[in-house]
């Protein structure tokens, strides 16, 4: 099979979800030694692009989008190792410090914008639920990292996001660090009136708004 | 006196197919359901037997038992209500994100929350049923956090009603663990157009 061949399997897996495939076309790769960058830069990485082109055409929904999450997380963990030990890195789109804000263990859609973040590229740094306000300041400091993502589902705990941006401006960090705002209560008004720098309705939109945050 | 608190007990949740498909992020009425992500729903909703476990509480104060909080304005009685599924489901969701299993756990989540919805409508009927034996208009239901009752007044309902007697405690943050629990009021009016339900 050539190259081109299997390159396009690669982006065929992910795009139908198909974990199996992923899994065992990525041990076929390290096998044959291919390049893992192109395999995932010209592989992998088209099919999730794929699969946020057809999310956006309204041909697939949140449960596709998580399958073939799931099944890039899957391929790139049989990458990992070879990746640490060659250490080569795979293009970053940026670094996130991802969090549910203190008094709040709502997880669940975090975790999905962390794992819909991660396979389109992003290294995600995931802090948990019920996260002290400062820790994602100073997490993002010690990191380096480009964004934070601040997820709140209550009403009480969404007064957490805007001061996490009240603690970057202190610190003077608002220009280097972008400040995403997600969940129930949260609305993109509520994110301009705290000076957020976006805000994703769903999983796949924080995506996009973070995508287009880190070309800008 | 404090007013009796009761118990709800025995109820059954059944399940509205296109709310679940709308929870896990279906929009679209014209879209065919994936096999695969059909046979999930099925297993997780074969795990739900053991997982749920519906109760409520409730007590009906009069007018001059309450905070007189302004929502219970025009009321002869106040009904207060916490209805939970129980935490075993969540539990269940922890451990299939701690396994990577997310889309498991998106549908089972939406299944909680359609089951804590379910009872909560279920606990809704008997309590309005209770104040039309009682020659009285039950209002609609409504939750703290939702119009002019403030999430703080979660304390108030918590402070009337032994949550942890059916399992349910509230955080700091006014949040009730488990988190598949819905607290709420229906007000007992004497003057049948100040109610706002239709039947």
């Amino acid at each position: 099979m050539s190259k081109e061949d299997t390159l396009a399997r690669m982006e065929k897996a992910i795009i139908e979800g198909n974990k199996e495939e992923a899994e065992m076309l990525a041990k076929e790769a390290l096998e044959e030694k291919m390049d893992l960058l192109e395999v995932i830069e010209k592989g992998y990485a088209r099919g999730i692009q794929k699969v946020g082109y057809l999310w956006e055409r309204g041909e697939y929904f949140l449960p596709e989008l998580i399958t073939s999450a799931e099944c890039m997380k899957a391929a790139m963990s049989i990458f990992q190792p070879e990746l640490e030990k060659t250490q080569i890195q795979a293009q970053s789109r940026g670094k996130v410090i991802i969090g549910t804000i203190e008094g709040d263990i709502h997880d669940i859609g975090k975790n999905l914008v962390a794992s819909m973040l991660t396979a389109n590229g992003f290294d995600v740094i995931d802090l948990g639920a019920d996260v002290k306000l400062e820790r994602f300041v100073e997490k993002a400091e010690e990191e380096d990292a480009d964004f934070i993502c601040l997820s709140a589902l209550l009403t009480t705990t969404m007064l957490g996001q805007k001061r996490v941006i009240e603690i970057l401006k202190e610190k003077n960090l608002t220009k280097k660090i972008k400040v995403l705002v997600g969940g129930a209560p949260v609305n993109q008004k509520w994110a301009d009136n705290i000076g957020a720098d976006g805000y994703g309705e769903n999983a796949m939109a924080a995506v996009k708004v973070a995508q287009n945050l880190s070309r800008g | 006196m404090a007013s009796a608190t009761e118990k709800i007990e025995n109820l059954k949740v059944e399940f509205d197919e296109k709310r679940i498909l709308r929870l896990i992020g279906y929009k679209s009425k014209s879209m065919k359901l994936k096999e695969p992500v059909k046979k999930l729903i099925s297993e997780e909703k074969e795990k739900l037997g053991h997982l749920l476990h519906p109760v409520s509480i409730y007590t009906i104060l009069d007018y001059e038992e309450t905070n007189k909080h302004p929502v219970f304005n025009g009321a002869e009685k106040v009904a207060l209500c916490i209805s939970t599924i129980g935490p075993d489901l969540e539990k269940d969701i922890k451990e299939l994100m701690s396994d990577n299993e997310m889309l498991r756990a998106l549908i089972l989540d939406s299944l909680g929350s359609e089951a804590a919805e379910e009872v909560a409508i279920q606990s809704d009927r008997i309590l309005a049923e209770k104040a039309r034996e009682m020659d009285l208009w039950p209002s609609k239901r409504f939750s703290p956090g939702y119009g002019k009752w403030d999430i703080q007044e979660q304390r108030y309902v918590f402070s009337v009603l032994p949550g942890e007697s059916i399992g349910v405690r509230l955080t700091e943050s006014c949040m009730m663990i488990p988190r598949k629990s819905v607290s709420f009021r229906i007000n007992f009016y004497k003057d049948k157009e100040l109610s706002t339900r239709k039947k």
